[in-house]
């Protein structure tokens, strides 16, 4: 019976957060928010190992697309202005292209779009780490802390990505060095983030 | 007590799961195919029949934008007998609500590709399977998936002239 109610406060609330990998490694799973964002070093278009801690201070935006997503196309015009928009606020938008493709192709695409962010080059253990990715867009919303807001799968509308972008900022670290980072994120940032 | 939380439990979990975007997996299904018989020195055409899981659709074979991935039917027959050709139906132009003023091409519902087997005169009487696979990109109404592939699997009877 007591595992019963275990199981049934487990699903009522999405506290099935984090699942162990049999490679010692976490996915994310269910309900995200408060959970720490799994850092990674990807390989950007122009050559470079970024890694997702490089980050730690700003707020993120990580949006995992590809080329053959159309409604990934809806969203990216979207993500330039508000790169514009909240850049000077610390916002860093970074897009991780899902694509099983020449990086040139790309790299094309991404400059037609006009994308004055990074992009990344995925992998499947950086979809593995965010909770296999599948569904194209999606997107998670990490505070200057690193601890995710949000998360968005599929096609959201722009007063709502920009609604969890702002929640990301909202987190403010002073003088934040090494030893700050692992500050837990406010009861009230976690709370209010959406899904 | 047990009679009440156990149906509780089976509904929460189904509730639970229901929210999760990208927790429903695109299908795309092949009917059963009968048979192909083909005699030596002939063809025979074998017409295939998938169908879309609904809510989903899939690039047609002539996607209007490179980027897309087109759908695919690849068939690897055995020896001695061939593919002649696959002949995939058109697409549905449609748009969807991500690009209400762009139409693609696409497959949704049940679509039939075609495909002619054919044997050389001097074939052996005998059994032959084909294998192969059929390659989409799907998509609903507000998301992609990646790409996947089916098996596609049938047996040509070759019979003499």
């Amino acid at each position: 019976m007591a595992l019963l109610v275990a199981i049934l406060a487990m699903l009522a609330t999405g506290k099935y957060l984090v699942r162990p990998r049999q490679h010692g490694a976490v996915t994310l799973v269910g309900d995200v928010r408060g959970v720490s964002a799994p850092d990674f070093a990807l390989t950007s278009l122009d050559g470079r190992i970024v890694k997702l801690s490089d980050y730690r201070g700003k707020a993120i935006l990580l949006n995992f697309w590809a080329t053959w997503c159309s409604p990934c196309k809806v969203e990216m015009p979207w993500f330039v202005d508000l790169q514009k928009k909240y850049g000077g606020d610390g916002l860093v938008v970074l897009g991780i292209a899902m694509d099983d493709t020449e990086t040139d192709k790309i790299a094309k695409f991404a400059s037609e779009m006009g994308v004055n962010y990074p992009v990344l080059l995925g992998t499947d253990k950086v979809s593995e780490q965010y909770g296999n990715v599948e569904y194209l867009p999606t997107s998670f919303y990490i505070d200057r802390e690193g601890k995710i807001v949000g998360k968005g799968t599929g096609l959201l509308g722009r007063a709502e990505i920009e609604e969890n972008v702002q929640k990301a900022l909202a987190s403010h670290v002073v003088g934040i060095n090494k030893a700050d980072t692992s500050t837990p994120a406010s009861a009230e940032t976690t709370k209010t983030a959406v899904q | 007590m047990r009679r009440v939380l156990l149906p509780l439990a089976v509904l929460l979990a189904a509730v639970a799961f229901a929210q999760e975007p990208g927790t429903r997996v695109p299908s795309v299904e092949l009917a059963p195919v009968g048979n192909v018989q083909v005699k030596a020195g002939g063809s025979a055409a074998v017409q295939l029949d998938f169908r879309v899981g609904s809510e989903f659709h899939i690039n047609s074979n002539k996607p209007h934008s490179e980027l897309l991935i087109p759908t695919v039917l690849k068939l690897s027959p055995t020896n001695p007998v061939a593919v002649a050709g696959v002949k995939y139906p058109d697409g549905q132009d449609m748009s969807f609500p991500f690009a209400p003023d762009e139409k693609l091409s696409v497959y949704s519902g049940d679509f039939t590709i075609a495909a002619v087997i054919k044997a050389p005169a001097n074939a052996p009487s005998g059994n032959f399977p084909v294998t192969g696979t059929l390659r989409f990109q799907a998509c609903d109404r507000s998301a992609c998936y990646p790409p996947r592939s089916i098996p596609v699997n049938f047996n040509v009877s070759v019979v003499g002239r």
